[in-house]
């Protein structure tokens, strides 16, 4: 078995379901998205209008599921889709789109054009023209356990240097304990420091976790691929895990599709609610806050800002939490223009960072999300997702610019208050 | 009744001082929505008009208008200007009967010809002229003979203005309004089921006044059918704020919210009710806890149920509305189940994908 247009196609008549249909009929074309949209920004090349970017499957549904469509279709004016076209709307579908969810917010007929190109993935996946780069990572979650391949002794030699350094015990796979923390690949390789800032939060807090050596990885490429099935295999992983350990919640960590894989996507993909809650970890932090068990002690004085991740704040819906977080380990903490629920996107989300072809895409995003941050320079970036934090990290050092980018669980660790 | 005393001196006989007259001409103006500065001319107008004559024929009708225009005003000075009209013909009011009656609107019309104002009430069966005469001639033959030599004519009452309850559908009698027999004469429709006395009477006013006041385009006095019920009832606050009675016991009934889901038609209806009020000014239906009906209105008797939201469709595009609706629902369907068979028949075909064929073969 392999890709083939023909499972491309049916696939994405899979895909079409009456919310696509009533998004596609009442498109005005009125281009509102295109403003949305940091690669049309970016660029100002209009074929990256994001309904723009949905051609070929609105031409699907029309030529398929609509009565004049099926006529224009015998009657040869609407053109079935071909390879060649597939080929050529790649580009757009994976390249130009972190599926960030601007387009979906602006839209006046309210068309979530976001989930469109979400199902339009399926579609393309299943055809064979998904970037080499995210089948690979696929293929490595798969087989691996995480899309980087096996990080089972790295996450333990993680594990071991968190405890060294905090002193305070972390144990694998316990069960009946309060939460399971799962990590995206991102964390464990790039900023293992997380995991001592939960380890102390945690301890002061009076909450119980664990990890399980057998799902601890939280990302999820099927969805960033855009595929149901490589998604359910991997979100069924974690699910089942907590089921074993008999947890009571799921920690998902600063990782913004992990976060929308599991939270959001995930009941949908393995067909059934879960017996346990699935808690961002910012999510959760606050809540502590609001409940008085964390507790900080001192300010820092610089001056920082907060970039928010689209799967987690747009599309997750967290969007005061974190800024109660600010608030309270921040002494001068300035939102940056369309900072919040409209924030402009780092340009790496969606798969968009690990694909080499959308480099120079990825840089003309960035220089237009640099306008922003520039506006209140800030002495350094505040954020909530590992993946955000690593493609900010990356373009700063690309155009040799010095800018300091912190993650929000270890910035709020750092003011714990140890005597409270 | 023949002889024309001048109205000033119908006032002295009947002790109405200067100033009451000058009171009543202010009141009278502001209430047709005229300058205060025309208010001598009201007087003046109204000192100097000759006692004209008035010829009120009644046709398929519940006498309510006349209910409404003598007995609710009395004694007023809307009464004097009843009496400084010289009402030559009037079924209910007028003391002669049979020949001596018909006697006295022919000798009318001939005296005044051209010169009378013809009220009517009520409205007119075409179907057969049998279903209503009076001293053995059909309504449509008096309404023609009468109206000939009349100066305008006032359809008082939604009846003769627009049709009423005969009107209303199935219209057994093939009940039509004033205006869609007479065409050549100057036609003020006074509509209201029954109209505002004081409408009625500063019409006539006017009319002595000033002559034909302006009509809006359903022929009604702008002075008095300008504004919609709901933009001057005291209710829209509650209508604004999105608070409604949703039934007549509920407790937005009793704490006087806004009745448009209990029916009122309020917002479709022109008419003075809610500023002029009745019974002399002491309320109109809202503000006694029930809906408009839009009895000022063309048709409201068919105009869906009265107790039915406006936004409720009603009417005969009911019907024609409902077939295109199952119409298309038919062709809907049929093209959903085509795309529902696509569907399913692409979910059959589906080939769970694994990480490692995603590639394609070639």
């Amino acid at each position: 078995m392999s890709a083939t247009i023909d499972r491309g196609l049916n696939a994405l008549r899979e895909q079409i379901d009456s919310p696509v249909a009533s998004f596609f009929s009442s498109c005005v074309s009125c281009g509102l998205c295109a403003e949305a949209c940091i690669f049309y920004r970016a660029t100002e090349d209009p074929k990256y209008t994001p309904i723009k970017k949905l051609d070929l499957m609105r031409r699907v549904w029309a030529r398929e599921f609509t009565l004049f469509g099926r006529i224009g279709g015998m009657l040869g004016l609407i053109k079935p889709v071909t390879d060649e076209d597939l080929t050529e709307w790649e580009t757009l579908v994976y390249d130009s789109c972190t599926m960030c969810g601007r387009c979906s917010l602006v839209c006046p007929v309210g068309n979530d054009i976001t989930m469109m190109i979400r199902k339009m993935r399926e579609g393309m996946s299943a055809a064979g023209h998904a970037p080499v780069e995210l089948i690979g990572a696929a293929q490595r979650h798969t087989d691996k356990g995480s899309p980087m391949g096996d990080l089972s002794k790295a996450i333990h030699a993680q594990v071991k240097h968190a405890i060294d350094e905090t002193g305070i015990e972390i144990e694998f796979d316990k069960e009946g304990v309060d939460y399971m923390v799962i990590l995206s690949a991102q964390e464990i390789a790039e900023f293992p420091d997380v995991l001592s800032a939960m380890a102390r939060i945690f301890k002061k807090t009076g909450v119980t976790w664990t990890i399980s050596s057998e799902a601890f990885e939280a990302t999820n490429v099927g969805i960033q691929l855009g595929n149901r099935d490589v998604a359910k295999v991997l979100v069924s992983r974690v699910v089942e895990a907590a089921e074993k350990l008999k947890v009571k919640g799921i920690i998902s960590p600063e990782c913004g599709h992990a976060y929308q894989a599991l939270r959001w996507e995930g009941p949908n993909l393995i067909g059934r609610t879960y017996p346990f809650e699935v808690v961002h970890i910012i999510e959760l932090l606050d809540r502590l806050r609001a409940e008085g068990k964390l507790k900080t002690k001192g300010k820092n004085t610089d001056r920082l800002t907060f970039h928010d991740p689209c799967q987690i704040n747009r599309r997750g819906g967290i969007n005061q939490e974190p800024r109660n977080l600010m608030n309270m380990v921040s002494e001068d903490f300035v939102e940056m223009e369309s900072g919040g629920t409209m924030n402009w996107c780092c340009g790496g989300g969606g798969g968009v960072g690990a694909n080499e072809r959308a480099e120079k895409l990825r840089h003309a995003a960035f220089k237009f999300k640099k306008i922003q941050i520039d506006k209140v320079e800030p002495d350094a970036i505040v954020t909530m997702c590992a993946y955000c934090h690593h493609t900010l990290d990356n373009v700063f050092e690309e155009f040799d610019i010095e800018q300091d980018v912190i993650g929000l669980t270890e910035l709020v660790a750092e003011y714990l208050d140890d005597d409270a | 009744m023949a002889n024309t005393p001048m109205l000033a001196e119908m006032m002295k006989t009947h002790g109405i001082s200067r100033r009451a007259f000058m009171k009543y001409c202010a009141s009278l103006t502001s209430l047709m929505a005229l300058s205060p500065a025309l208010a001598p001319r009201v007087a003046e107008a109204l000192e100097n008009a000759p006692r004209p004559s008035v010829i009120w024929l009644s046709f398929q009708e519940c006498t309510g208008c006349t209910e409404a225009i003598t007995r609710s005003h009395a004694p007023t000075i809307e009464d004097l200007i009843f009496n400084a009209v010289s009402l030559d013909y009037h079924h209910t009011l007028q003391a002669a009967s049979g020949h001596a009656a018909e006697e006295a609107r022919e000798h009318a019309m001939k005296q005044h010809y051209g010169k009378y104002i013809l009220i009517v009430d009520g409205s007119i069966p075409i179907k057969d002229p049998g279903y209503s005469c009076i001293a053995g001639i059909s309504n449509l033959d008096m309404l023609k003979e009468t109206a000939a030599g009349a100066a305008a004519i006032v359809s008082v009452g939604t009846c003769a203005a627009y049709g009423g309850v005969g009107h209303a559908d199935p219209n057994p009698t093939g009940a039509v309004a004033v205006s869609e027999i007479i065409k050549d004469k100057p036609i003020i429709n006074v509509p209201g089921c029954p109209p505002i006395p004081v409408v009625m009477t500063g019409v006539l006013a006017h009319f002595l006044s000033f002559g034909i006041p302006e009509l809006d385009e359903l022929g009604r006095p702008k002075a008095f059918y300008g504004n919609s019920i709901h933009d001057r009832c005291y209710r829209r606050p509650f209508y604004d704020k999105g608070q409604f009675a949703e039934g007549f016991d509920d407790e937005g009934a009793r704490e006087g919210w806004c009745l448009y889901k209990l029916g009122c038609k309020g917002p479709t209806t022109k008419s003075a009710c809610a500023t002029v009020k009745w019974n002399n000014g002491v309320s109109f239906p809202i503000e006694a806890g029930h809906p408009c009906l839009g009895c000022t209105e063309p048709d409201f008797w068919d105009n869906g149920g009265f107790y039915k939201p406006l936004s409720v469709p009603a009417g005969d595009y009911r019907d024609a509305g409902l077939a295109a609706v199952a119409g298309g629902a038919a062709l809907g369907a049929a093209s959903a189940l085509l795309a529902k068979a696509g569907k399913t028949k692409a979910a059959q075909a589906h080939e769970t994908v694994d990480a490692h064929d995603l590639e394609k073969s070639s």
